[in-house]
Order: structure tokens, then sequence, then C-alpha cells
């Protein structure tokens, strides 16, 4: 693999940074073999790599942990994986201002471990075991507390980049409240890589609670599901988290979170097992599978489930379930019925032709309702059959962006939307 | 210049020209009249009646200044439409012959975000006030632009839901102006800014396009490019309709007002709160000129002898709202509070905040002219910045009156002067600029509310260093590459866009500040 | 400053006079200090009947005063201008919602009687104002409308009611007055005084008005009973004129004066504590008699003082407290903010305060209570549409709270909600705040109160 690279683009690589090395099997980004890894040990040398790239023609992928390296498409080409596991502190944590700043390879537990000695936590929910900061932001990932707190795009508020020319670029700040120029940030999220590499962010936190209850009820359908979503969303219960959990035969169920101080958390739960029916039962600990994916997180290459994503207005949550148990292909889905996120799970083995049906009844269905549906990750030969972004609103205006922060497409080439 | 200028009754303002630096950004009057011809042209064909698309010098003029009066250029066209493709269709024809313009809602910033171009169109979106829709079942609502912020919540409250976003100037402020600058307000401590709350866009670009951004799901496929668009000031596009989240009213809201001896004790306080793990909905504070101020236009009957108050407004839920309370008041007289006061109903409630929201305009009855600022400090620094103001205002004998959300450090100082003395406008505007540098040295930010617009353009290169800046621009040309949106806002230095930047020497501002590496 | 500068922005200069050329010249133009006072902040604009329908700068107080400044700088005064000052209410619900105490009312007075003064209307606009002018202050002419058409052609009227469109302008107004009529009966000349009843507390003389007197006397008639029962002797002066509202509304500065004389005239000679008035437009202006006659000598001090004895009837209840017993009245009532009493006079509480005391009555508020319902005076018939489109609105909102009864304290806005109820299809009893107090310490009951109230 690596013959590909010339001599003098190593050896620029070489020098712009301390590690770098051969890339092997393990490094390749789903199923693309790269040539080299750069391991860089601050943001000026992932600057320099960036540069030294540019200066080189050289394609690169960021990597923080490498947990959600099939996600997305294939990338065109990899010379360079940029591995950030290095950049693995977190630099700041002023308790007083609730605010942490880590750098874009520290995993998300590491952070919370941190936080949690003053009593708070980044209310990002660890969906991928040993994700970290740069690649949940890459990714965009969420779990069930975004119904209270939102996703990473409402919690960060600073971040560092370095763009696909090698320029290290800041935006937003480590104030909360600041409305100082574009908030590249939110740019940033969700891109897969594509537009500029972070290397640091800065995160607003909030206080741990003292005290976390679920309320879960079986839901025989999704008019039950749905009628259960409705009464906990607009009584006076604050849920923390509104999950559903629909298998693909039989009953689902629908669990409620809430979190606060213990008198609080108990008088709410007394009313949400009210609102919620007779079977109902409450819990100290989440429901198994609690803020996971459904699907198989073991599996690699053909043996990956296909994993999607589906969005919705909340009202169109029975329709969804519905549409779910209608498809020719075994789909579990789970996810946040109270922000209407819920993520899809189908096996492996399922028939590709009734997966492609499945996956038009879906987006037919959740576009319906204001969403779209996704396709996550999934075996080469399906990614391949499948058009894995579905329709893309405003897809030119993205394409204009791409061109200005990476024209000459070197930034994790094709693996987002519309091949950017 | 830069902070809102407000004149009081004692004295006539003299009103200031737009500065000489200023004017690159804002065009010159008859600079390609066939251009705005043009667009009139067609402004008139859509929209018909001399109302809609106004020529006439007297009317042209009242346009001239948003909510910071302090700088005015005559627009060489306004046209004020009501439909998506209206706006389209002129912003088309903008781009066509090469016209800028300049977007506005109500005209109440406070950066002069919507400050006319002297050759541009200015479109205004106060025709375009339909509350589309209110899903309750989805948590959701549709309205356009023009729609005032307190309306959504109007349209809201049946349902029992409100919208969340609350600048001081909700009951006028327009939504389209809310997401141009990312407002936030009083209780965006808790609740976030507008940001938070806008789930979609329908956005006309500066070619003339419509996108739809976002909707009523979550998560749309792509770049967040509608999380680009909130908080852009204009430059990126016009918004004609918005999708917002709507938030469940809660079941119990409770206001507190504290009297202390000094802001460093309402500083401690505030602290305290957030340390023992409480999220009020709103913490605000005042000093003693801001009080007395306030005391002298609605007459709020404060504490008396109070050298600041803090007003903490908890909500959610009945049993969490009795407990934090117990909290707020345990830590405001560990603190120092000598007085407090608790209102339980909207009479109660209204009656507290009076005093809080009246501070700005109330200052105009001590001083016959003052400067607002918006810097925004980490909490923590509260007390030193407090005291380095005083300082400063000691040094400069230039009064400076506090008003902020001491919750989010975004401090409101008021520095007052009076025009009329030779001297006294640039000893305040010195004044000023030192406590942005204050904010900045501490690691915060020029602006937390009140945008960048025309007036802070300048502090930019302050805040952020060249490749910041250039980075951002990058945004810019791919919205808006002849730049035509709103152009001569926010960035001091407009770029060409397909112009290679430069790349920078020397350390970042920030580094030198010693403040690290990389924020 | 450049010269760029000052060509971009206006010439600019220290608003201490008007300046040469401008719109306006040194005999009372719009105080240049209290322009300065508008920081420009907007929080006029929601509460401004006429941006609230158009969305306009010029047609909000922010806009007006904008225009006046650029008056004092130096623009001459434009068809434009004029224009957007007409279209003012003059409802004052910006006054109210000026954080910074800008004197709207104080700016518009002026500029109104600089624009009669010096800007040259249309024939067909002089014409109509010349005839509402010459109609609405004379009680006598305007009893003359009461009975239909004949009234107006005997005062030769008719020429011009056909080359001003009055008359469809008018129309509305007359079905609603003609509804009226019969089930009020006949106009009762009130005596020239009235005892208190018990102890006397004050010693009061009533303001009888133009539009009140003719249109609905029964709002007199109950205003000297309850305060005659709440312990006040009631003086009535017969020669008393009209009070000049109209006129110093619309700038016909000289007229006010004059009508301002007479009633001054009137009522010193009467020897009353206070000068009670039961309509907000009439009060509202009385007690701004001061500042009306501020440059006349001989009348200078005496407007000041009579202005300081000036209290609507509402507040001067309040003032005594009330000491008449209550009757129950089981009914549910809108009360509606007089644009005049409200905003003008700042007197909210104490009506509702009055009302709550009797037992039985609630009281509900009315949704968009600080927008004026288009009858501004006169306005409703100078500028008919955005005037219909605001009555519609205002009865729209007030059919809404479900209320048996719409109360409120001024004939102007008894006509005009009358008429846009009417158009709503859902008819409902309109009634003067102390006709309800009257019915109260009358016994009447909430029924009959009601029917004889009945679409006015």
């Amino acid at each position: 693999m690596s013959e590909r690279l010339d001599e003098t683009a190593r050896k620029a690589l070489d020098s712009a940074c301390s590690h770098v090395a051969e890339a092997g099997d393990a490094d390749a980004v789903d199923g693309v073999g790269a040539s080299l890894v750069a391991r860089p040990a601050d943001t000026a040398e992932a600057a320099e790599v960036l540069r030294a790239a540019s200066g080189h023609g050289l394609a690169v992928v960021p990597r923080g942990r490498g947990t959600k390296m099939t996600w997305g498409r294939p990338p065109r080409r990899v010379d360079v994986v940029l591995d950030l596991s290095a950049m693995d502190q977190v630099v700041d944590h002023a308790a007083g201002d609730l605010i942490v700043e880590a750098q874009a390879g520290t995993t998300l537990a590491d952070v919370q471990a941190v936080v949690a000695q003053a009593g708070q936590r980044l209310a990002i929910d660890e969906t991928v075991p040993g994700a970290s900061v740069g690649g949940t932001l890459a990714t965009a990932t969420s779990g069930p507390g975004r119904v209270a707190f939102g996703t990473a795009r409402d919690l960060l508020i600073g971040v560092t980049v370095v763009r696909a020319d090698g320029v290290v670029a800041r935006a937003g700040g480590r104030v909360v409240k600041n409305v100082a120029g574009y908030d590249l940030g939110k740019l940033v999220i969700g891109s897969f890589g594509t537009l500029a590499v972070l290397t640091q962010a800065v995160f607003r936190l909030h206080p741990l609670p003292a005290a976390r209850r679920f309320v879960s009820v079986p839901v025989a359908d999704p008019a039950a599901a749905h009628a259960a979503t409705q009464a906990v969303i607009h009584a006076q219960v604050v849920p923390a988290a509104v999950e559903v959990d629909w298998p693909s035969e039989g009953t689902g169920t629908l669990t409620v979170e809430l979190q606060g101080i213990p008198e609080g958390v108990s008088g709410r739960t007394t009313t949400t097992l009210g609102l919620l029916g007779g079977e109902a039962s409450a819990d100290d600990d989440p429901p198994p599978g609690w803020a996971s994916y459904p699907w198989s997180l073991e599996a690699r290459g053909d043996a990956r489930d296909t994993a999607l994503k589906l969005t919705f207005a909340i009202s169109g949550l029975p329709d969804v379930l519905s549409a779910a148990r209608s498809v020719d292909v075994p789909l579990t889905l789970r996810g946040s019925a109270g922000a209407g996120v819920v993520y899809g799970s189908v096996p492996a083995e399922a028939d590709d032709t009734a997966l492609s049906a499945a996956l038009d009844r879906l987006r037919e269905v959740c576009a319906r309702h204001g969403g779209s549906v996704v396709v996550l990750d999934a075996a080469a030969g399906v990614k391949q059959a499948l058009d894995t972004w579905g329709p893309v609103p405003g897809l030119d205006l993205m394409r204009r962006v791409k061109e200005q922060f990476d024209p000459d497409h070197r930034l994790a080439p094709a693996r987002f939307v519309g091949g950017i | 210049m830069s902070g809102t200028h407000g004149t009081s009754a004692t004295s006539g303002p003299t009103p200031d020209p737009v500065p000489p630096e200023v004017t690159r950004s804002t065009g010159q009057p008859g600079e390609n009249p066939e251009g705005v011809a043009a667009v009139a042209r067609l402004a008139r064909r859509l929209l018909g009646d001399e109302d809609s698309v106004i020529t006439e010098r007297s009317r042209l003029r009242t346009y001239e200044c948003d909510g910071l009066a302090h700088y005015r250029v005559t627009p060489a066209l306004v046209v004020i439409p009501e439909t998506t493709d209206q706006v389209a269709a002129i912003i088309g024809a903008c781009a066509e012959h090469r016209v800028p313009y300049v977007a506005r809602g109500s005209g109440t910033g406070l950066s002069g975000g919507a400050l006319p171009r002297a050759d541009g169109v200015l479109i205004v979106t106060s025709r375009m006030r339909r509350v589309r829709e209110v899903r309750r079942a989805d948590q959701r609502a549709v309205v356009e632009p023009g729609v005032i912020n307190l309306d959504v919540t109007r349209a809201a409250t049946p349902e029992g839901y409100y919208y969340a976003p609350d600048p001081s100037s909700q009951q006028i402020c327009s939504i389209g102006g809310n997401l141009a600058e990312n407002s936030g307000g009083a209780h965006c401590l808790k609740y976030g800014f507008t940001t938070n709350h806008v789930v979609g866009a329908e956005l006309v670009t500066p070619d003339g396009e419509v996108v739809e951004l976002g909707g009523l799901a979550p998560d749309a496929p792509g770049y967040d490019l509608l999380g680009t668009v909130v908080g852009s000031e204009g430059t990126l596009g016009l918004v004609t309709a918005a999708t917002v989240r709507l938030v469940r009213a809660p079941e119990q809201v409770r206001t507190v007002l504290a009297g202390f001896g000094s802001t460093d004790e309402a500083g401690a306080a505030t602290s305290a709160i957030i340390a023992a793990g409480i999220v009020p909905a709103a913490i605000e504070m005042m000093d003693a000129l801001a009080i007395e101020a306030a005391e002298a236009a609605v007459h709020c009957n404060y504490p008396q002898g109070a050298g600041a108050v803090l007003v903490v407004e908890l909500d959610g839920a009945a049993v969490e709202v009795e407990h934090e309370y117990a909290g707020v008041e345990r830590l405001c007289r560990d603190n120092g509070a000598f007085e407090l006061r608790v209102a339980t109903d909207a009479a109660e409630r209204a009656l507290i905040w009076k005093g809080r929201k009246s501070a700005f305009a109330a200052v105009g009855r001590i001083s016959p002219d003052y400067i607002v600022q918006d810097g925004v400090i980490p909490r923590t620094a509260l007390p030193e910045v407090l005291r380095a103001i005083a300082d400063l205002s000691r040094e400069s004998g230039v009064r400076v009156a506090n008003v902020f959300h001491a919750g989010d450090g975004n401090l409101h100082p008021l520095v007052l002067f009076d025009d009329s003395v030779e001297g006294a406008g640039e000893a305040a505007e010195k004044v000023s600029g030192a406590i942005l540098d204050l904010c900045i040295g501490h690691g915060g930010s020029i602006t937390g509310e009140h945008g960048v617009g025309i007036d802070k353009a300048a502090y930019m290169p302050k805040m952020f260093g060249d490749d910041d800046l250039d980075t951002m621009q990058l945004v810019r040309c791919a919205f808006d590459p002849e730049g035509i949106s709103n152009p001569g806002k926010v960035f001091p230095t407009p770029r060409l866009c397909g112009e290679v930047p430069g790349r920078r020497k020397g350390a970042h501002p920030l580094q030198e500040a010693g403040l690290g590496e990389v924020f | 400053m450049s010269a760029t500068d000052e060509q971009r922005t206006g010439a600019p200069v220290d608003l201490g006079v008007p300046a040469p050329g401008g719109a306006f010249d040194e005999h009372r133009p719009p105080d240049p200090a209290l322009v300065g006072d508008c920081v420009h902040c907007g929080f006029c604009l929601p509460t401004c009947p006429t941006y609230v329908l158009w969305g306009e700068e010029m047609d909000s107080p922010r806009g007006r005063i904008y225009l006046m400044k650029e008056g004092l700088e130096g623009e001459p005064m434009t068809e434009a201008m004029v224009e957007h000052w007409d279209r003012c209410l003059g409802c004052m619900a910006c006054v109210t919602a000026c954080p910074s105490g800008v004197q709207y009312d104080r700016l518009i007075e002026a500029t109104r009687a600089q624009v009669e003064r010096r800007h040259d209307r249309t024939a067909r606009d002089r014409a109509l104002r010349g005839l509402i002018f010459a109609l609405f202050p004379h009680p006598r002419r305007l009893r003359l409308l009461r009975g239909p058409l004949r009234g107006v052609q005997r005062a030769r009227l008719d020429r011009l009611l056909r080359r001003t469109g009055l008359l469809e302008r008018l129309s509305p107004q007359l079905a609603a007055m003609e509804g009226l009529a019969p089930r009020l009966g006949r106009t009762e000349r009130l005596p020239d005084s009235v005892p208190a009843q018990g102890q006397r507390r004050a010693v009061v003389g009533m303001l009888t008005g133009c539009v009140q007197r003719e249109f609905f006397p029964g709002v007199n008639a109950a205003t000297a009973r309850v305060l005659a029962a709440e312990g006040c002797e009631v003086v009535i002066p017969r020669q008393q004129g009209c009070c000049g509202a109209l006129s110093a509304h619309n700038g016909r500065e000289p007229e006010a004066q004059a009508y301002a004389r007479g009633l001054i005239d009137a009522f010193e000679s009467a020897g009353v504590d206070f000068v009670v008035v039961n309509a907000a437009g009439c009060g509202s202006t009385m007690k701004e008699y001061a500042d009306l006659l501020a440059d006349d000598p001989a009348y200078a001090g005496r407007a000041e003082a009579f202005a300081t004895r000036v209290r609507d009837v509402s507040e001067i209840l309040a003032e005594l407290g009330t000491v008449a017993p209550r009757h129950r009245l089981d009914i549910s009532v809108a009360y509606h903010d007089a644009c005049h009493l409200g905003h003008a006079q700042g007197i909210r509480t104490q009506p509702r305060a009055l009302l709550r005391e009797i037992p039985g009555l609630e009281v509900r508020e009315i949704a968009e209570a600080e927008l004026c319902c288009g009858s501004a005076g006169i306005y409703n018939i100078l500028n008919p549409e955005p005037a219909r489109e605001l009555g519609d609105r205002k009865a729209a909102n007030i059919v809404a709270t479900g209320a048996e009864l719409l109360v409120t304290a001024n004939p102007g806005c008894l006509m005009q909600v009358a008429s846009a109820i009417g158009r709503s299809g859902h008819p409902m009893g309109m009634a003067h705040t102390v006709e309800v107090l009257d019915a109260s310490i009358r016994g009447i009951s909430a029924d009959d109160l009601i029917r004889s109230h009945q679409e006015r």
C-alpha cells in the first residue's frame, strides 16, 4: 500500500510529525487501505501534517479512537490516517465556569471522569464505547439525553480546527455566551472529517443529577407508543429522556428517564407511572441497551448489521414504528421517541433487494414527517447497492462549502453526502 | 466607536455621522444607480404600491438606523415583501445587478447589523409575520421572520408551551433578527440561545435560491448549514421562515430579589449557586448605580442601600423549584444578602423584573448619554473584572453602571457621559474599549448577544487571529461569493472571495496575551 | 464629519431650533429636546395600531418622530411626512410603552398644529375636515344628525356631504346611532345641579360633552346619579361648550384654544372642587390645558389651575372611595381601556377596581388590550379603512372573551366598537363604566342592564 506514496511526500510527513508509521490492515478506513499513520502530539503538529499533505496532494482521514471508521461511505483514497489518539488530554476544566476543554483524541469517558470530580458531566451519551471527543463530534452521535440537553451542537462552545491547507483556526471561545463571528463548530459537527480536522473542543457542562429513575411501560402497538410519548412530553414531569425500544416483532418498550433531586424525582416518577398506566414500572437502573445503538458492535466486515438513523417530527412516531413492521427485513428500532430520532438495525444476512425496498419505504414515511433515513454503516456490498445518505436538501450549498475548505477534496474524500 | 449609544431627556443629542472608517463598509450613495433602479422596477412589479417599494427620501430616511441609532445610512431603496417568492425574486435581482442588500426585521438590533447600504436595498421583513403553524404534538412552531418574538410565545401559550429565548426587546424584536443575531436573553442561562431553539429554516441564498435547512425533524443529513446561518448576522442569506422548538411552560416559577452590600458579595453568591449544582433559569445582577437609575425611572423599590442586587429565577417542577429556592436563599444569605424577596405570582414577578428590564433606558434618567457594552467573561472572573471596571472608572472619572446576566458572565456595562462636555464622549469610548479589552484578556468575548454588526467589527481582530477570520471568510465565500448579503458587517476587512489568504506571521493574539497555545 | 457623510445622512444639526427651510417654523415646533429623548429602541412599535396594520417604519411612533427629526434637521415638509403623521390615531399607546419617557403626545400635537398651518391640503381633504369641525364640537348640530338625513339636509350639509363622501363614512355610525336611539329614548335635559346624597363629600362640576350628550345621554344621567350617590354635589354649568379635544388632536390649535378658554370660563364661575369628565378624550385634553394655553398670559395661570382639578369619573370615585352600597350584578364584562383613559391619563386600575367592587361581577381582560379600536376621535371618518380593520380586530378580541357586556369609558370607542361588533355577527351589550355602577347602585338586574344596552 505504502508504495503509492513517493519518497518526498514521506519525508515531508516524517519531518512534520514525530510519530509517523506505516499503515497496517487495522488502519484501513471502511476497507480502503491507508499508506501512513501520522500521530501528532498537538495541534501544531497536526497542522504540520496537513500542510505536508497539502504540499503533496495527499488524502487524509482523521481518526480519534477508531470506533466508527466504517461509518459513512468508504473514502475514495487514504494516504494518511491522521491519528489523534495521542492528543488525549483534558486541557482545562473550569468547574466554576461549567466548561471543559479537551483534545480531540480524549475519550468521552476520560472527560467524564475528570469533570465528575466536581460533580459535573458533559451531557453527551457515550453511545459507542471508547469513542473520542473528536469522533463523537465528527459523526454527531447522540443518545437518550438529547431530550433534555440537546446534542453536541448544543454543548460545543469553542473549537480549534486545522484546515486542509494546514492553517489552524478557532471559532467560538471559552464562554458559553458568545456571538462573535461564525459558529464554525456547528459546521464541523457531523461533517465526518471532510471540512477540517478538529483538534480541540470546549464544551459547556451540567451538574450531575443527584438521582435518576427509569419508568418503563410495554407498548403493544405504535399507537400505544405514541400515546405514551405524547402523555409524557406534554406533562410536567420534565423528562430527561423518552426512549422507545421497538424490536422487529412483539411488544416494544417506552422508557422515561427522570433526573434531579431525590424528592423531585420520586414525585415525578409517581406522576409518570400514573401517566403510563398500570403496566408501567419504575427502576433505579436503566433498561438493557440504554444509550446504545441496536446493532452489534462486535461484527466486522461483511458480518456488520446495517445501521440506520431515522429522523421524524415527534408526531411521526406511530407511522415510523408501523413502517418498521411493514418492511420485509427484520428491523429493530431504538431511540428517542421524545426527540424524533431512532436508530435501526437490520441483520447482515438480510436480503439486499428487500433491504433496498425497506429503505425506500422508511424514507418515504420519514420524509412525510419532515425527516430522513441515513444508512450509517453496512457491509461493503450493501453500501455499494444503496444510496446511503439519501436525498440531502441544500446539497449544492454544502458542495460550495466543501469547495472553499478543501478545494482538492483531500479530507476524507467521498465519505460524506453527495460524494463530498 | 463601539457600544450602543443612548441619550436622555436632559439634552438633545448631536447625531454623530457614520465614522469615516465605517464608510467603506456602507457604500456610497449613487453607486450603481441602474442596478438599484432595476431592482426597484422588479419590486414594483411584484409588490405594487408605493407603501411596499419606498424611494421617497423622507420615507427612506426613517430606515437610516436600527436600535443603534448612532450609525445612520440612508438606503437607496427599501422594499417590504410579504412572501418567500418575492424575497427570492428581489434577491435574485440584487445578485443579477450586483446590488448589495441588508435585511431588517423590527430594527431593534444594538450593533448596527441592519444598518443599510447607501448603494443598496433594505429588505424589511415586518410584513412577513404569519405564525404558519403551531404543532403541539411536535413541540414546534413554524413562523415567518417578521413575527415578533413574544408573539411566538403568545401563539404557543394556549397549548401550554412557550418560546424560550427572551431578549429584553422580546416584545418587538423579530424572529428573523433573532436568528441573524443568535439572540439570547435573561433565561438563556438554562435554556440556551436562539441557535438551540431553531431547528429549521427556509433560506433565500444570496443568489436568490430558496433552500430548506433542517425542519420539523432533527439532525438533517449533511453539514449543519442551519447552525452556521443562525448568528451569521444576515451575511449568509435571508431566512424567510423558521421552525422553532417550543418549550413546555414550567409548572412553577419563583423569582427572588436579593440585596447585597457589594457586587463582590453578589458575585460570590452567584458562583456559590452554580457550584451547588443549581441551574436557575436566570441570574441577573445590577450594581448601585444601575439600581439608582432604575429607581429613578420605574420606582421598582429595590432593597434600600443595596450595593448590588441579584434577580434569581427558578423554574421547573414544583418540588425541585422549592428545593432549589431553599438553596438559593441559604447561599445568598451566606454570602451577605441582607434582604430577600420572593415573587410567587405574575404580578410580583413583573415588579421584580421591571427594574431590571427597564435598566438600559432608565440610565438615560441619570446621564444624558451612555454606551451599552456587551462583553462576556468567564463567570468566575466576575469579581475581578468588576473591580477592574471600577478602577477604570475611578481613574478616568467616567461613571459606569453595571447591569448584567451574571449567570453566564455576560456584562452590560453602561458607560455614562455627557456629550455636551468637551472630550467626554472620547473618554467614555476609551473606557468602553478598555472594558472590551478586559473581557478579551479574560478569555471572554466582545459580544454575548448584541452581535458584531458594524459596531464591533473593528474589535474582531482583537479576539480572533487572521487565520480564524480567514476561515470564517471561507464560509462567507461559499454562501455569498459576490459579497452582496449585508456586506461590511461582522468582519473588519471584507476580502474578495477567491483571494488567497496571506499566511499569518507571528503569534496568535491570545498566545501573546499568555492564554495558551490555541485558546 | 466629511461632506460625503453629510450627503448620506442628511444634515445633522444641533437640534436646538428648527433648521431654516425645514418642515417647521419657530412657532411651537415639535420640541427638539423631546425628539432627542427617543433612543430608537422600537418598544413603541408593537403597540402602534398603524404599525401593527402595515408594518412600516414611517407609520410607527419611532418613524413619525424620525420624520419630525428630519424636519427639524432641515428636510422640507413633504406630502409623505404629512400622510404618515395624519395616519397617527393619537391613541398614545406608545407613550405608555416607551421606557425612555418620550412625550410623543406633545410631539404629535405640535407637529399637527404646524401641518395645519403650513401644509396645503387638497380641497377635498379640507372640505371634509371643515365639515367635521362644523359638526362634532356642536351638540345642537349633532342632534340634527340623530334624526337622520332630514336634519343633515336642514343644516344644508347635504351637498358638502356628497362632495366629501362623509355620508358613506359616517353610515356605520349612523346606523348604530339609529339602532340605539329608540331604546334610549329622548335626550333628557339634566338639571343645573344635583344634590349630594348623604353627607356631602365634594362639589364637582360635570362636563356633558358633545357626542356624549347627544348620542349617549344615559351616560351623563348615570354619571350624575352615581356621583350624587357617592356624596358629590354635582354642578352642571348650562353654558358649557366643547372642550376642544378633537381640534387639539387634529392640529387646529387656535380653535382648540378658544374652546378651552370658554370651558375654563364656564367652570370657574361654578366654584367647584373638581371638574368631572366621563369621556376619556375630553378628560385627557382638559388635563393638558396648561400646555395648550401656555402662551396666553391671560389664561395660562387659570388653565393650570383648571387642569389640576380635572378628574375622570372613575378617578374621582376611586379617589374619594365609594360609600354607596352596591347591589349584586351577576354578569361578566370585558373591560376595554379607552386609549385616552389608559394611555393618555394612565387610568387603568381605577375602573377595574370599581367594577370588581360590584358583587357578582367578573371583569375579563381583552387580548391586545393596548391596541386602539380605531375610533380615535374622528380618525375613523378620516381614515375609514384602517379604522375598520382595527375595529374588526378589536371586536374579535372582545367577542373572544365570551363576556356578556362590553364596558368602556369613551363615546368614540363605544360607537366604533358597536359598528365592529355589529359586523362580527356576535351581538353583545355595551355600556359605559358609570352605567354599570349606576345599575348596581340602583339595583337593576344584570338582564335588564344587558337588554337596555344591547347592540349599541
